[in-house]
């Protein structure tokens, strides 16, 4: 009988154990439920709901079921625990779990001395001590989350997890006294690949198309939160729970905004945007204008440097070339990329050769292009258009300007032209010519090419021998006469010596002036060659001479076309002398009514701010100009708050407080005369002093001595 | 006198407590030596504290005074041997040991002496005032340097709308380091300068003022982040006052078009009148009533300010119309004449008119006889205005060729203007260039508007606490009904100019006060003393300097005179007096006394 005693004990023990157990895994799953709602919080920002925590202590609890399943704990291993616990059983505890005919005689005796010894002392100690540290673990727990509550929560888990990007342009802001906390969360569109950011301010600086978030935690209950916008879009925040309110908003556009509850507004926050920019494209190479002379390779390096504010998605060549002439031009359009990734990069730099005969261009042909570029938000962004022209040989050999119409130095093209003929025919017949031959042949074309030089030097006033060479043209004058053919004015020059004439001087513009001169450079690094025997050299810069001087033709190839128009020769007698009595005389009336009267009224608001930094009152008269004022900074501060917000918040504070504070007024006079901006002068008539007779006379007197 | 009296009795109870001691001594033998020294000892310390001083007869040249004026360096006090006075007792505040009596009142001072015939003036001198006094005596200055600082500055007190402030004046800067001037108005720095150590600045700074009536700019001087000085600027800006326009035109152009425009747009009342027929007229009459222009009489006349007309049209009119805006020019009426022709019209209407061909294409830059210039036009002047004697060009190309000129007539003005593509101007967006030539123009030509009375005050910077002369103006001779804020002051009449009046006002506080003349109120600001001290400085400078220059009285060199100074000891003597008994007794008790 005595044998049950045991057994049962052992059986209420394991009852007690198990309890115990439970008790312990409950407060530890709180505990740590506590806790791992913090980390989280830490590293994901949400808001707290109480359902979070019941999750939490749920999952703990069933994680401590499933990995220490204490209820399965069976007689047997309490019965060994009780065994290693308490010598007193000495190893015999299993005996009462034995149906008692299995127990042996001595067996039989070993219990019931042990039974004796039942029930025994402290026995769950160790439980009870262990639920006792779990409760501390919980405590300890609970005055730590509650800690950081109040100390950590919205100003440091946020700003370790979002670091605060408007750190350096924190300015002191008056936050009113009732908000107990606030956080704002600012989301930056995609574009910017920009992280999730919050601040504990209510100044907000952020990218174009952000969705910012208010959070705020008041001290008392208020029936309504409101946010108020510009001064005139009012929107209600949500309530998220006792005393938790919400807000969210996509920022389009910059301005201004305050919050209010109750009939108490709070001091006016900024909202400052900032746009995306397009691409910035700069071409660094080649010039908006490349022309590619004869002997150049058509080939042309492109070197682009790209600039965007958040990353650019693409850019490409847009090129055009445009073949033929006259009515016979074709246009082809190529679209030519780069081959690069750009992978949202912000600043690229990009090169490319154009290789214009790989294009299919001939000579002559011209290539626009320009580069295009757009940026991860979509934005596209163009260069101006360059041009590329390669200079077409045949072009200006031909004689289609000169041969009809107007033609001011004909003969000289003439004589360009025939040098490079020349020139050429020499290059061809130079193996079959003896060196001293083609030397020879060569510095004679030296000296025609420094013939044509001079003679355009006279256009720009050089006199003829100022050049190296001397005197040499008037020995040499008669020699390259088959040039010279049909020039009157050579022929005149024969029986005259001219010098320097000023009227030459000046007959040509100064830009006009800038190419002839271009073009005696070229001649001058012509006839270096020809006369050094490096014909081949000569012939581009023979080309490019004839080049310009085909382009001077065309300028001044200006003019207008006479007309015959004859008019017939007015009576002046009969002038003037219609009836006119059935004409009426017509008047008009007008009167210019000011609409906007803003100006004039804030330019009185000036002065009457000037009369309170002398310490005069606002009388209420001067209130209404406040309000007015009010109004067009209100106005101002929606579209630039950085500008013109502060001035809006010392008009605010200058109009109602008792306390003369010069510094606000400062503020505020500077914006209003921002506002006013630079005003044209108008015509006053001069004051005198009163006049007596005096000076009438005086001056009266004054016009008979000038007479 | 209590102070000495509490030392002398705690000193003469100390003394009988010491001898008391003494008598009370065991070792007698040096008992009257020790009693003695500790009543010299005691005297001696009680004179430390209480000064003493004695007369002694002092001579010299009769009838010198030496006044110290506010600016008088240290080290010239000190080299002044003789006595000294000053004018304002807080001007040297360490004068006690200069020794520099104060004269309350010199006019006084100089009536209860009057043996003083000769005065040297230190520092910057005297006023005006004050100088008057000094008529019959020798004066001779001996002048401080020139003070740092603003030394002299004017601009318009008053200044009609849209009109600029103009701030010009001198700064000397006597320091070792730049000085940078600026003038701050309305929260904002407008203008700024900087001076070069030890060099005079001319100063010029221009702003238009955005406000409409009173404000008060500052000068500020800064010497880095240090604020040597801030002077005020006070100023008025009035409202627009109303113009009447006459334009009396040949045939409708581009330029009367833009300028009825814009002269409209002002709100300026306008009437237009161009030929469009023989004796037929088309007129307009922009913010204001209907009137009959079509027959140019004097009350018509009368009412306009400006007439601006074309040569052709001048030419044109009858003869009495012509001869009625001459008439009324010699009243005051401004008159405008455009011309166009190269060739003079008639003999009667010649304005000097040449031409020149140009035929270079030059961008036409013009600019104005005070230096304002205009934005390029492209376009070719080709007709330009002779110079005459009695003409003052107004407006003349880069070359100096004259484009706009204007001469006397009467009361009034004639202005000539060949240049007829003002609106080209307003075609290139350049609405500032077009408004200030025509404001220029008008401004020389308009009708004086006469004030029924205007009125200046003296000293420049009338200040606080002194005496302020105000002159008036007036169009009638009745007596004046002045006052300032409601202070009555009494007018006097000039003797012999009876429409000149004056009266005398000390301020009390600074700052702007109204100031009423038979019912019209106008503004004037009255100074602190601190403000425009360099200035003050300067002019007392000056008209001391004057005076002396100007003063031609010789006084006779006088014979030397007694008389009685106050000379105090050195308390150094009774230190070493108490030193003295004061280690006698010590010794005495130390090494003597018997035991």
């Amino acid at each position: 009988m005595l044998k049950t005693e045991g057994k049962n004990w052992i059986a209420g023990f394991r009852n007690k154990w198990i309890a115990l157990y439970f008790a312990q895994i409950f407060v530890l799953s709180i505990a740590l439920a506590f806790i791992s709602i913090t980390i989280i919080a830490v590293f994901v920002f949400f808001s707290f709901q109480i359902w979070h925590l019941i999750l939490a202590f749920i999952l703990v609890f069933a994680l401590f079921m499933v990995f220490k399943p204490t209820w399965k704990i069976g007689k047997t291993d309490v019965a060994k625990y009780l065994n290693s616990k308490f010598i007193q059983l000495e190893e015999s505890a299993e005996l009462f779990l034995k149906p008692k005919a299995e127990l042996s005689l001595l067996e039989q005796f070993q219990a019931e001395k042990i039974e004796e010894r039942f029930p025994i002392e402290k026995s769950l100690n160790e439980a009870w001590k262990k639920l006792l540290f779990c409760l501390a673990f919980l405590v300890i727990t609970l005055i730590g989350v509650y800690l950081m509550e109040k100390y950590y929560w919205y100003e440091q888990i946020s700003e370790v997890r979002f670091p605060l990007s408007n750190e350096k342009n924190s300015t002191k802001e008056v936050i009113l006294p009732e908000i107990e906390n606030f956080q704002l969360l600012i989301t930056p569109p995609d574009y910017t690949s920009k992280t999730v950011r919050s601040q504990h301010q209510f100044t907000i600086k952020a990218e174009a198309g952000a969705q910012v978030s208010w959070n705020i935690e008041m001290n008392i209950r208020v029936k309504k939160l409101r946010i108020i916008f510009n001064d005139k879009e009012i929107v209600a925040m949500v309530n998220a729970g006792g005393l938790n309110w919400k807000y969210s908003k996509a920022i389009v556009q910059s301005g201004f905004y305050q919050i209010e509850f109750d009939g108490k507004k709070s001091d006016l926050y900024q909202i400052e945007m900032i746009p995306d920019l397009p691409v910035s494209i700069k071409i660094i190479q080649p010039k908006p204008h490349t022309t590619i002379d004869i002997g150049q390779l058509p080939k042309v390096n492109l070197t682009v440097s790209l600039h965007d504010d958040y990353g650019i998605a693409d850019t490409y060549i847009s090129a055009t070339m445009a073949s033929g002439k006259g009515e016979g031009v074709s246009f082809t359009e190529k679209k030519l990329s780069f081959n690069e990734g750009f992978k949202n990069k912000k600043d690229v730099n990009l090169s490319k050769l154009l290789d214009l005969k790989l294009l299919g261009m001939k000579p002559g042909d011209e290539l626009y292009f320009f580069v295009n570029a757009m940026d991860n938000h979509g934005q596209s962004s163009r260069s101006d258009v360059y041009l590329v022209s390669i200079v077409d040989t045949a072009e200006l050999m031909s004689m289609a300007g000169i041969a009809n119409g107007v033609d001011l130095v004909p003969e000289y093209f003439r004589s360009q032209r025939q040098i490079i003929i020349d020139t050429e025919k020499l290059l061809k017949e130079q193996s079959t010519l003896s060196v001293d031959e083609f030397k020879n042949r060569s510095n004679n074309l030296g000296m025609d090419q420094k013939l044509l030089r001079l003679r355009y030097g006279k256009f720009l006033g050089e006199e003829s021998e100022t050049e190296i060479g001397g005197d040499h043209d008037h020995e040499e004058g008669g020699k390259p006469a088959e040039q010279k053919f049909g020039d009157v004015q050579a022929l005149m020059d024969e029986y005259a010596h001219k010098h320097d004439i000023a009227e030459d001087a000046t007959f040509f513009e100064p830009e006009m002036k800038m190419q002839l001169k271009a073009v005696l450079n070229e001649m001058w690094s012509s006839e270096l060659r020809l006369r050094t025997y490096k014909t081949q050299e000569a012939l581009p810069f023979e080309y490019k001479a004839l080049r310009l001087l085909k382009d001077l033709q065309q300028k001044s190839r200006a003019y207008v076309a006479k007309t015959t128009i004859k008019t017939t020769r007015l009576k002046q007698e009969k002038r003037l002398s219609g009836e006119l009595d059935k004409i009426t005389e017509p008047s008009q009336k007008a009167t210019f009514e000011q609409l906007d009267k803003s100006t004039d009224d804030l330019k009185i608001l000036l002065a009457i701010l000037e009369r309170r930094k002398d310490g005069y009152a606002f009388n209420y008269g001067d209130r209404e100009f406040l309000k007015i004022g009010e109004g067009q900074l209100i106005l101002a501060a929606a579209s630039q708050p950085t500008s013109y917000l502060s001035a809006l918040k010392s008009l605010r504070k200058v109009g109602t407080a008792n306390k003369l504070v010069i510094k606000d007024i400062d503020v505020v006079q500077k914006a209003i005369q921002k506002l006013l901006g630079i005003e044209s002068s108008q015509p006053q008539a001069e004051r005198v002093n009163p006049a007596t007779g005096l000076y009438r006379s005086y001056f009266n007197h004054l016009k008979k001595m000038g007479k | 006198m209590e102070f000495n009296l509490i030392i002398i009795l705690v000193c003469s109870s100390f003394a009988g407590f010491l001898i008391f001691k003494e008598f009370k001594r065991n070792d007698k033998s040096k008992l009257i030596w020790r009693l003695v020294a500790s009543v010299l000892m005691v005297a001696c310390f009680a004179l430390i504290i209480i000064p003493i001083s004695y007369l002694v007869k002092k001579q010299e040249p009769a009838g010198v005074l030496n006044l110290l004026t506010a600016g008088t360096a240290l080290d010239t006090i000190a080299t002044i041997k003789e006595t000294k006075y000053d004018l304002d007792s807080t001007l040297f505040p360490i004068r006690k040991n200069q020794k520099i009596n104060h004269l309350a009142d010199l006019a006084y001072y100089l009536k209860e002496h009057p043996t003083v015939k000769r005065i040297n003036i230190y520092g910057y001198g005297l006023g005006e005032n004050e100088l008057k006094t000094l008529k019959d005596k020798q004066v001779s200055f001996h002048p401080s340097n020139v003070p740092s600082g603003v030394i002299s500055a004017s601009w318009q007190k008053k200044l009609k709308a849209t009109e600029s402030l103009k701030v010009e004046g001198v700064y000397y800067n006597g320091t070792k380091a730049t000085v940078k001037l600026k003038l701050y108005g309305m929260g904002t720095s407008l203008d700024s300068v900087s001076v070069k150590p030890h060099a005079e600045f001319n100063f010029s700074f221009v702003n238009q003022p955005k406000q409409v009536g009173k404000a008060v700019f500052n000068l500020i001087a800064l010497e880095g982040n240090d604020t040597l000085s801030v002077e005020p600027v006070p100023f008025e800006v009035e409202l627009k006052q109303p113009i009447h326009i006459l334009i009396l035109a040949s045939f409708p152009d581009f330029e009367y078009k833009f300028l009825k425009k814009w002269l409209y747009e002002n709100q300026y009342a306008v009437a237009l009148r161009s030929q469009i027929s023989k004796n037929k007229y088309s007129t307009d009459f922009l913010n204001m009533k209907a009137v009959n222009v079509n027959q140019l009489n004097q009350s018509l006349l009368k009412k306009m300010d400006l007439v601006i007309i074309d040569e052709d049209e001048l030419a044109a009119i009858p003869a009495a119309d012509r001869a009625s805006i001459y008439n009324a020019v010699d009243n005051g009426m401004g008159l405008i004449v455009r011309v166009t022709n190269p060739k003079p019209e008639s003999s009667t209407s010649n304005f000097h008119q040449y031409e020149v061909p140009s035929a270079i294409e030059k961008p036409l830059s013009l600019r104005s006889s005070d230096q304002l210039k205009f934005s390029n036009l492209s376009f070719k002047q080709t007709i330009f205005l002779k110079p005459g004697v009695n003409n003052q060009a107004l407006i003349t190309d880069e070359t100096g060729k004259i484009v706009v000129n204007s001469r006397l007539s009467g009361m009034g003005k004639i202005l000539t203007s060949t240049f007829s593509s003002t609106y080209q101007w307003q075609l290139a967006g350049k609405q500032y260039d077009y408004s200030s030539f025509w404001s220029l123009l008008f401004a020389k030509s308009l009708r004086k508007k006469i004030e029924s009375q205007s009125f200046t005050l003296v000293p420049q910077f009338p200040s606080v606490d002194e005496k302020t002369r105000l002159m008036l103006n007036l169009a009638n001779g009745k007596i004046p009904n002045i006052s300032i804020d409601s202070v009555k002051i009494n007018p006097r009449q000039n003797m012999e100019i009876p429409s000149e009046w004056d009266g005398l006002y000390w301020s009390k506080n600074f700052g702007w006060k109204r100031l009423s003349i038979n019912q019209k109120t106008e503004n004037v600001y009255f100074y602190k003393k601190s403000d425009w001290k360099s200035a003050k400085s300067f002019v007392k400078l000056q008209h001391t300097a004057n005076f002396v220059a100007n003063n031609s009285f010789k006084a006779t060199d006088g014979v030397e005179i007694e008389y009685l100074a106050k000379e105090s000891m050195s308390k150094w003597w009774f230190f070493i007096g108490f030193l003295l008994t004061i280690s006698f007794l010590w010794y005495e008790q130390r090494f003597l006394a018997k035991n």
